[in-house]
């Protein structure tokens, strides 16, 4: 001891790190060394997967002390980190096996399959391992976009992702049916996936991307990035199925870009038991767009639901819609954030959201946390929440036609998630949703 | 035969009574009605017998063809061919009046022993019953009575007491809020589903109701108790000298 105190300063910054990383971030930097070399992309990619790394070992997985992630902290619930799945023996059946019985054939047929991580069936698209695809300038561009450095978990997200789906619409193009992408995973395992999207000048298209774990799968952990650009004058539908049982982890987030007088019809439905975030972050960058925004969940016992939305209204004359719904059973717990931002100048903006809870259970929870920043005057923004129980007096009037409780009951609870899932315009994407819906309903 | 003996009622959480032994009897293939001053008791009434939640009941009983109903739940009196007319039906978003209207009447049936109807067989039925009352078919492809008026949903409450075919008809105030076509073709309705083997119970402030629906029976309600029981007559006296013999008070 010679009055420097040499080594307290070492075992202090041990100390410290032991304090702030938990079993789970330390798992997922390990993951990156263990797997860096052998990640898809090139050294530009390699380059931004170094900096993602270096970005999250710093913020570390979000608590509740990260404002967006308020209600669903990150760093308590996710306990462990698998192993990252880079792919193996299992082919697109699989895959085509997460669509489930409500899915017809067709959308089977031209599936962009992906299984532990890696695609197995492009269905005519590129996967964005592949070497050509991933090299593309506009490929590069979505890739080195910096609101995908915004958080924690679109970090591990990027220094992690396997593969993906890269799919480019024409100018133009009128595609008839929806381009599906479907995605399963191993258990035990962590499935990275980002998908980069481009639709051209006046195209329309379905988009539908499917997570869905059979019921008898054991633990999965899966984070999904979605980087949309849409051009002027296209429409497009974008629909996304969650199913995550006890004790699975999904990290989902589209960032999307809307040009000038463009519809954006996106719907989320999430089921189950898991821990889902679903984040939608949207600028709005051309004039008279408009976002028609819908979402459900139906979440069971422990599970976790959240989703959390970023609409920025950068450019005057668009139209944003949300409509949330969620159903919650046991001690189940669904979160909705919708964050509307009106820039100055965006003058003649109309925002509106609206978040319902139907409760099942006097344990349940639901966190709905509207936010409206407005820098315009000349603006109508309104939003709305409400959290309830199933009326007794429908209850009364069902069951005084003759019709026994139980089925009373499910006819409301349906009816009320219905109507979220009745923004879907295509018949055959609604009547799917709606049945597996139901069938998560009478679980 | 509905026989309903020494009812007394009150809040289920308050200590107030509003039935104070009320006994009424109303044979098969006759129509009733019960008239009173508001705050008689006359919805609570129409509510016991349909089983809501909220009410106790205190002392007497309800028989239904002998048999005692009040441990029942609503489905079940339903089955046993109790329907109770709501004064203010209810809207249920999200479920399709055709929907609602086929999941009621074959839960029905089926306690009843009786086949449940094919969607074909099921639909040629309401056609023609919702023909008689005016009610548009198309407007039961939506939401039960959601932006319906008031005599729509009226008048979509006796379709569905048309297409259950109950053998105990409790028709609660069916004629507030309908101007006179509507209370005719409402009337027409219910007119219609009067039959041998059905008892029928009307409730109403008016008596113009009366007019269309004409009773067998009137019954003066007030202060939770039949207080008089006369002719059809009964309901145009009432109507010139008001309920206030029965309250000590003008109504």
């Amino acid at each position: 001891m010679d009055g420097t105190l040499p080594g307290t300063d070492g075992t202090r910054r041990d100390m410290t790190v032991q304090m702030l990383t938990t079993k789970a971030e330390q798992a997922i930097l390990k993951t990156f060394e263990d797997n860096a070399a052998h990640l898809p992309g090139g050294k530009s990619v390699a380059e931004l997967r170094r900096a993602a790394i270096g970005a999250f070992a710093s913020k570390g997985l979000p608590s509740r002390r990260v404002e967006e992630f308020k209600y669903t902290d990150l760093k308590a619930n996710l306990r462990e980190a698998f192993p990252l799945a880079t792919g193996g023996a299992a082919g697109a059946d699989t895959a085509h096996g997460a669509l489930g019985s409500h899915f017809g054939p067709e959308f089977a047929a031209n599936a962009v399959a992906f299984v532990d991580g890696r695609g197995v069936s492009s269905g005519g698209q590129a996967f964005l391992a592949d070497s050509k695809a991933v090299e593309l300038e506009w490929v590069q561009a979505a890739l080195a976009d910096e609101s995908l450095a915004a958080s924690a978990d679109l970090l591990l997200n990027t220094a992690l992702f396997t593969d993906g789906a890269v799919i480019d619409i024409p100018s133009g193009a009128d595609v008839a049916d929806p381009v599906v992408i479907v995605a399963s995973a191993r258990d035990n395992g962590l499935a990275v996936l980002r998908h980069i999207i481009r639709v051209g000048k006046g195209a329309k298209v379905t988009l539908v991307e499917i997570e869905r774990a059979p019921i008898a799968a054991g633990l999965r952990q899966s984070s999904a990035v979605t980087h949309l650009a849409i051009a002027d004058g296209a429409e497009v539908v974008h629909i996304k199925v969650v199913e995550a049982h006890k004790g699975s982890t999904h990290l989902g987030h589209w960032q999307v870009r809307l040009g000038a007088n463009v519809s954006y019809k996106p719907f989320q439905l999430t089921l189950g038991e898991g821990l889902v975030r679903n984040g939608l972050n949207l600028d709005f960058t051309g004039q008279h767009s408009t976002l028609d925004f819908g979402g459900a969940s139906i979440v069971h016992g422990s599970g976790h639901a959240d989703s959390t939305l970023v609409v920025d209204h950068k450019v005057p004359h668009c139209t944003s819609r949300e409509l949330y719904k969620t159903v919650l059973d046991g001690q189940a717990r669904a979160v909705f954030q919708g964050k509307v931002i009106v820039q100055p100048g965006a003058q003649k903006t109309d925002g509106k959201q609206m978040a319902q809870a139907l409760m099942l259970s006097p344990d349940a929870e639901f966190d709905s946390k509207p936010e409206l920043e407005i820098y315009a005057d000349d603006v109508i923004c309104g939003h709305g929440s409400t959290a309830a129980e199933i009326d007794p007096d429908l209850v009364f009037y069902c069951t005084s036609r003759g019709i026994p409780t139980a089925i009373a009951r499910g006819m409301l609870i349906e009816s009320f998630i219905a109507e979220a899932i009745e923004k879907v315009e295509h018949e055959g994407l609604r009547d799917a949703l709606i049945g597996i819906a139901r069938d998560s309903l009478a679980t | 035969m509905l026989e309903i003996k020494n009812l007394h009622v009150k809040l289920a959480d308050e200590d107030k009574a509003i039935l104070k032994g009320l006994t009424l009897t109303v044979p098969k293939g006759e129509v009733h009605a019960i008239m009173g001053p508001n705050g008689s008791g006359k919805s609570t009434l129409a509510y016991v017998l349909a089983g809501r939640e909220g009410y106790e009941i205190t002392d007497g009983d309800i028989l239904w063809n002998g048999e005692s109903i009040i441990g029942m739940e609503p489905d079940e009196r339903a089955a046993k061919g109790v329907f109770l007319a709501f004064q203010y039906p209810m809207e249920i978003p999200g479920v399709a009046g055709l929907t609602f209207l086929r999941t009621a009447t074959n839960a029905v049936r089926k306690r009843r022993d009786m086949a449940e109807l094919s969607t074909p067989e099921f639909l040629k039925v309401v056609k023609e019953k919702a023909a008689k009352l005016n009610i548009d078919f198309e407007m039961l492809k939506r939401p039960v009575n959601v932006g319906f008026s008031g005599g729509e949903k009226k008048r979509s409450e006796i379709l569905q007491m048309a297409m259950l075919e109950p053998s105990l008809c409790v028709l609660d105030e069916t004629d507030s809020g309908l101007d006179i076509d509507a209370l005719k073709v409402v009337s027409d309705g219910v007119n219609a589903l009067r039959s041998p083997d059905r008892a029928m119970l009307v409730i109403t402030h008016y008596q113009r109701l009366l007019n269309h629906i004409v009773p067998d029976k009137v019954h003066v309600l007030a202060d939770g108790r039949i207080q008089r029981t006369g002719g059809k007559e009964l309901a145009l006296e009432l109507e010139t000298s008001g309920y206030a013999d029965y309250t000590g008070k003008a109504a």
